[in-house]
């Protein structure tokens, strides 16, 4: 019979608190730097997909 | 807005300037992608349209063995998870991150080194499957052999993915890029842990964990499985495919930065949600079920984020099939990550759990969400990939709309059957007993919603077939650019700017691909560490049961009959701690049971009842019986014919191997027992099978496999039944390691119930 080595399970709970702790750390400082990011930034961001080459130029594509 | 003129190849810099790199992108990887998603996922359905169409006419399989439904429906998950979506993915990914990297893919060989292995890997899974070589472990079923070269071939397309991103002309990376990175490199996480086994042979493997902390590890990888292989790399195709086709950018890229890193820090944690009611510590199953509810959150916010993108466009949703289909993606998107949160909820998921209503769900998501925006996808490459225009609008929207009537017949009977059942197995009479106390009047109840499924699944692949014809007729009618030429500024030629202010973080993580991705990790691995934590905490404190022992080697090889059978796809071996299940089956399972269970065998739906007490219930003549033809012992089962058990011959010659395997692993059989004293031990408990046989008018011979079968499911759990030798006090439960024990109705079942502790 294999021997399992019995822990004491007391003060486990303190997975449970720091669990919740590091999702409130890492969740405010993502929302307050997320948060300040600057507008022109984001507007260059969220073009890059558009700024793509899969049309070649000689041959619009497409039903569009 | 109008869209942005695609610098590298409209509107080049003069050629004279020493900055301008030319370069070509490869289509030829991205159109292999594609072929191979639409060929097997035409493969993968059709498998799964065959196992649904068992489920109501069990005589489908012609009792032929390779495509019963317990060897089918890993076939058809494999098929459909690693085949179809794995190939989608990669299409998109080989698509976009060339194009947002402005950079041909890092190295031409190892791109086509990981086409053709991940298709050889595909292969040898149709193989195998078939021929019942399987762990057993829900989408990780592979053996070992192929387990390593999953290793090997993922390996590559992470070295080509980072290589492309380290060799970019884009200084910043979008944020779809972010969720490649995540995707390959939980994916290699969640693989090597969760591929730990021990060989005994060349297809033949035992989890490296046991019982519970089997199913710990399995359920974490299981869950972060769909997180990271259907969600995350999906997420960055739909960023980067969505704004193209409706040719404006992304609604809120901030939003976007949110639902990456919120989704990726919390998905992770979300794991335990699968083994509600189980002996995982109460305090990890309720922060599984928080976790799961906050994952609405940026599940809802990249939801609304894709959907919002189409303000102002949606009458190009009317007139683009692509779209229509993008749109409806991004819904079931939203409706699975409302529901998943949803049944994640203990006392929902007391209903829900082993019901069809779990296949409704993942449905929502694979037929939705993955299939949805795959065929979107497909339908905006091939054009593009040919230089040419659609065959037919006509005949993709003519898919779309046999799509989602499919998928509406397929979800809508799957909920109705999955309450259907639910309902039925906790339904008490006023007197206090079971109202349905047959399995099998639960079954009959929700055959016809089965057969309403296979009308659905029918429409959707009917749907696929347009599809294909479709894309092929549009290759027909272009001409194949196998490179696209582009030119771009390399960004490391530019002078740094100096910058300032918050945002200078996010450039300078974004600029360094290596940081952004050890940062990834990091966010995967303290949700990861928080749950892999309590696996080995819960190692260590599984009550011992001293009656519990380890299988006899005759039970080894039936155990192993069944797992090659794929009898887990219909038969759990957990009873839940609610007197709706007590009174079923008997004692609810406990967590020392399963210290020898390589691997767990809990499984995940009932389309047939527990089997976990099923050991003593039944003659052996009975068993025989009955997986020759369950219909002959229970009228009206759909379970398949057994009859290859009856007439092959049970394999002794690999016995050795499997218990000297299972000693490695800690199961203490003494050393030499494979030598000898096993074959007498097999022997003699397969001559008492075969005369308890004779008792029922049965003559068997002992070499065949049902005897194994049958000592197997005679022993299942039995040991706890066995009065504990005197002195041996198994060790107290600590109460964070006790399963809830309260049922819905909020029956304490512990009172009636503590015979094993």
């Amino acid at each position: 019979m294999i021997e399992h080595v019995l822990r004491d399970l007391n003060g486990i709970e303190i997975f449970g608190i720091i669990s919740v702790l590091l999702f409130f750390i890492f969740f405010s400082g993502m929302l307050i730097w997320a948060s300040r990011l600057k507008k022109s930034y984001l507007a260059s961001m969220r073009e890059l997909p558009l700024d793509g080459g899969e049309k070649p130029s000689n041959h619009p594509a497409t039903h569009e | 807005m109008s869209p942005a003129v695609p610098q590298s190849t409209v509107s080049p810099a003069p050629a004279t300037s020493p900055q301008i790199e030319t370069f070509k992108y490869d289509n030829a990887i991205v159109r292999a992608f594609a072929i191979a998603t639409v060929i097997w996922g035409i493969v993968g359905m059709s498998a799964g349209l065959l196992g649904a169409v068992e489920l109501f006419f069990p005589g489908a399989n012609l009792n032929f063995q390779f495509i019963t439904f317990g060897r089918l429906r890993p076939l058809h998950t494999n098929a459909v998870i690693f085949a179809f979506v794995g190939n989608g993915m990669f299409m998109g990914i080989y698509y976009s991150l060339q194009r947002l990297c402005k950079a041909r893919m890092f190295s031409d060989l190892i791109s086509w080194f990981h086409f053709w292995g991940w298709q050889a890997i595909i292969v040898s899974a149709a193989i195998t499957l078939p021929l019942g070589m399987t762990t057993s472990k829900e989408y990780a079923e592979l053996e070992w052999p192929i387990k390593i070269a999953i290793t090997i071939v993922w390996v590559a397309f992470t070295i080509n993915l980072m290589g492309t991103i380290l060799k970019r002309r884009e200084k910043h990376m979008y944020v779809a890029i972010w969720f490649y990175i995540a995707t390959a490199l939980t994916v290699a996480v969640l693989h090597v842990t969760n591929s730990m086994v021990m060989p005994a042979g060349w297809f033949k493997s035992y989890s490296m964990y046991a019982g519970v902390q089997d199913a710990l590890v399995q359920w974490w990888y299981g869950h972060n499985a769909v997180a990271f292989f259907l969600t995350t790399p999906y997420l960055g195709m739909m960023y980067y495919f969505l704004p193209k086709a409706a040719n404006r950018p992304v609604f809120s890229y901030r939003l976007s930065i949110i639902h990456f890193w919120a989704l990726i820090f919390v998905y992770i944690w979300a794991g335990p949600h699968h083994l509600l009611y189980t002996a995982l510590p109460d305090w990890a199953q309720s922060l599984g079920m928080v976790f799961s509810i906050m994952l609405i959150a940026p599940s809802w916010g990249g939801m609304l984020n894709g959907l919002l993108t189409l303000r102002g466009a949606w009458d190009k949703v009317r007139q683009d099939p692509m779209l229509k289909f993008m749109v409806v993606a991004v819904t079931a998107y939203g409706m699975a990550t409302l529901e998943g949160p949803t049944l994640a909820i203990k006392s929902v998921n007391s209903l829900s759990h082993y019901t069809d209503w779990t296949i409704a769900h993942v449905h929502t998501g694979a037929l939705g969400w993955n299939g949805f925006l795959t065929f979107s996808v497909l339908y905006w490459l091939f054009p593009r990939l040919y230089n040419t225009k659609l065959y037919s609008i006509k005949l993709a929207n003519y898919h779309f709309w046999i799509a989602l009537i499919g998928m509406m017949f397929y979800v809508v009977p799957m909920y109705v059957a999955g309450v259907t059942e639910g309902l039925m197995w906790k339904q008490f009479t006023p007197e206090g007993f079971l109202q349905y106390p047959n399995f099998l009047e639960t079954v009959v109840q929700v055959v016809p919603m089965y057969k309403l499924r296979a009308i659905g699944g029918t429409l959707y692949i009917i749907g696929a077939w347009l599809m294909a014809y479709n894309l092929y007729r549009t290759a027909r009618s272009g001409v194949f650019a196998k490179d696209t030429e582009a030119q771009a500024v390399p960004f490391r030629s530019e002078r740094a700017v100096s910058e300032r202010g918050p945002h200078w973080i996010h450039r300078w993580l974004e600029a360094k691909p290596l940081t952004f991705t050890a940062l990834s990790v990091l966010a995967i691995l303290i949700g990861g560490m928080v749950e892999i934590m309590p696996m080995y905490l819960v190692k260590e404190n599984v009550p011992t049961i001293s009656s519990v022992k380890p299988y006899t080697p005759l039970e080894v090889l039936g155990r192993d009959i069944y797992i090659r059978e794929g009898c887990v796809g219909c038969h759990s071996q957990m009873v839940r701690p609610f007197r709706s299940e007590t009174e079923r089956y008997g004692e609810y399972s406990k967590a020392g049971e399963f210290v020898y269970d390589h691997p767990f065998l809990w499984g995940s739906k009932r389309t047939g009842p527990d089997l976990h007490r099923v050991g003593g219930k039944y003659p052996d003549a009975w068993h025989y019986n009955h997986l020759e033809n369950p219909r002959s012992t229970s009228p009206g089962s759909i379970m398949p014919n057994y009859p290859w058990l009856l007439s092959q011959k049970l394999d002794t010659t690999s016995l050795p191997a499997r218990i000297q395997a299972l000693r490695k692993i800690g199961v203490p059989y003494p050393e030499g027992f494979e030598n000898g004293p096993a074959q007498k031990d097999l022997q003699a408990q397969s001559e008492k099978v075969a005369a308890n046989l004779k008792l029922g008018m049965i003559t068997a011979d002992t070499n065949r496999e049902i005897i194994a079968v049958i000592a197997y499911l005679q022993r299942l759990g039995t040991d706890i039944k066995a009065a504990p030798p005197s002195g041996t006090v198994a060790p107290p439960v600590s109460p964070a390691a006790k399963p809830n024990a309260s049922d819905s109705h909020g029956q304490d079942v512990r009172a009636t119930t503590t015979a094993a502790k």
